[in-house]
């Protein structure tokens, strides 16, 4: 019965079968899912046509949508976390299940706001609109995996949502408080793709450090978590039953 | 004993007694501490339960029972002491650890990798223990609409797939009705005579009858001598 355990299909399966349930769970919420991309869409609507910042607004507001996905699917699977690893599971692979799953939907919503904007807008660097909203998909995974590990509970992990992408969206990309941020790179690009800066710096590389720290972070409180408290002996014993 | 916290490990008197015949220790937990910030919940703890017996831990509330199935299983770190299990451990939480928009099949699918089964064999399986615990099996509802009961045997079920060696039960028949309460017992039996360690957590003193041991835990302000009620 355990013949798929240290196999290539079975490590797949580790990772793979984590991410299939999380999409599961993820599109059987379709009020939130649809919440969730209306709202950064309603920021761009807000804007758009009569402000230059109507794309740097709606790309960035996009953080609320993904990130906020990506913690809700943190704190959800945080009870049955310990006792998938318990089954066997380790930490990172749930992890990596999730974020390839999170990444996709990520990817998907950018896909739909650069459609959405290039026609909106009619920006002449369509390019690095695109790159631009990629990024935020990229960064705001990792973003609300790791807050969503940090965290105790939603309504801390909503805050701190609300409190990192509220600030963000308020700064200029010039401003040092907002290179501190983990959007920063995002905006950056996005100011870019508007005119409004003339040229693009380390964003990309700034962003996905952010991203991978923010993803180191994640796995780091995910593994404080796992059950490790036990010494397991591999041996399978000869047992007798009742004497 | 400590003065704060009392415990006892009856497998201790066991072996004092020189029964060499014994089947071997499954569970092994030794001088167990516990705190929560400042207060501590279990001072000095041990506990050994052997293959094909079945041991129940009661106490009042606060009293550790659950904190001390939560250090066996490896879900909460000890501040002391140390725990050494032979073989795989199921662990069946109090409160059913469950995806509420998944249903009985996705969890089985789920946890199926992570005991080195295929899908298909991970559902065989799965499906086979929900069956013999009395689960709807063609019911494919997400687990937030099943009934308490139906949502404790799929927990139930989780952990028994990959044929634990020790199984760590915390008031497992939450919302199980008397006939299926009745069964579950059958199923510890069974259970039992197949080899494996069962702790269970417990309030109710009619269960005492039903086991090999029990072991109470005391809360520490009003520790005593740990009392271990009459086996079998």
């Amino acid at each position: 019965m355990t013949a798929r355990r240290g196999t290539a299909a079975g490590r797949w399966a580790r990772i793979l079968v984590p991410a299939e349930m999380t999409g599961r769970e993820l599109v059987r919420r379709r009020l939130a899912l649809g919440l969730l991309t209306a709202l950064p869409l309603a920021f761009y609507g807000a804007l758009s046509g009569h402000s230059d910042r109507a794309e740097v607004t709606g790309g960035i507001a996009m953080a609320f949508s993904i990130a906020g996905a990506s913690i809700f699917c943190a704190l959800t699977a945080r009870p049955v976390d310990q006792r998938l690893e318990l089954a066997g599971y380790r930490p990172h692979e749930l992890l990596l299940g999730r974020l390839l799953l999170l990444e996709l939907f990520g990817l998907v919503v950018a896909g739909l706001f650069s459609v959405v904007m290039a026609l909106g807008s009619g920006s002449a660097h369509a390019g690095a609109l695109a790159a631009g909203l990629v990024l935020v998909a990229v960064t705001s995974v990792p973003f609300g995996l790791a807050v969503g590990a940090l965290v105790p509970n939603e309504l801390e992990g909503v805050l701190i949502l609300i409190g990192v992408v509220g600030v963000q969206l308020t700064l200029d990309s010039t401003q040092i408080v907002a290179k501190l941020l983990p959007f920063w790179g995002s905006q950056r690009l996005l100011d870019y793709a508007s005119g409004d800066v003339g040229s693009i710096g380390p964003a990309v590389v700034v962003d996905l450090g952010y991203a991978l720290a923010l993803l180191a972070a994640g796995a780091y409180a995910g593994r404080r978590r796992a059950p490790r408290g036990r010494m397991v002996s591999r041996r399978r014993p000869v047992t007798t039953g009742r004497d | 004993m400590g003065p704060a916290m009392s415990s006892v490990s009856a497998a201790h008197a066991a072996v004092a007694r020189g029964r060499l015949d014994e089947p071997a220790p499954l569970l092994t937990a030794e001088g167990i501490v516990k705190s929560f910030g400042r207060r501590r919940v279990l001072d000095d703890v041990s506990l050994t339960v052997r293959a094909g017996e079945v041991v129940a831990i009661v106490g009042e509330n606060g009293a550790g029972k659950s904190t001390l199935l939560r250090v066996c299983a490896g879900v909460e770190r000890a501040d002391a002491g140390q725990v050494r299990a032979e073989g795989r451990v199921g662990y069946c939480p109090q409160a059913p650890g469950l995806f509420d928009l998944l249903n009985a099949d996705e969890h089985l699918a789920l946890f199926a990798p992570a005991l080195g089964l295929s899908r298909d064999q991970g559902l065989r399986a799965g499906r086979a223990l929900l069956d013999e615990l009395g689960f709807p099996v063609r019911d494919h509802s997400r687990s937030r609409a099943l009934s308490g009961g139906s949502r404790q045997k799929l927990n139930l079920a989780l952990a028994l797939m990959g044929e634990p060696c020790v199984l760590l039960l915390d008031e497992p028949y939450q919302g199980f009705d008397h006939g299926t309460y009745v069964s579950f017992w059958e199923h510890v039996s069974r259970w039992r005579a197949e080899g494996m360690a069962i702790v269970i957590v417990t309030h109710l003193l009619t269960d005492a009858a039903l086991v090999d041991r029990v072991v109470e835990l005391a809360i520490p302000r009003e520790a005593g001598p740990v009392a271990e009620r009459g086996p079998r």
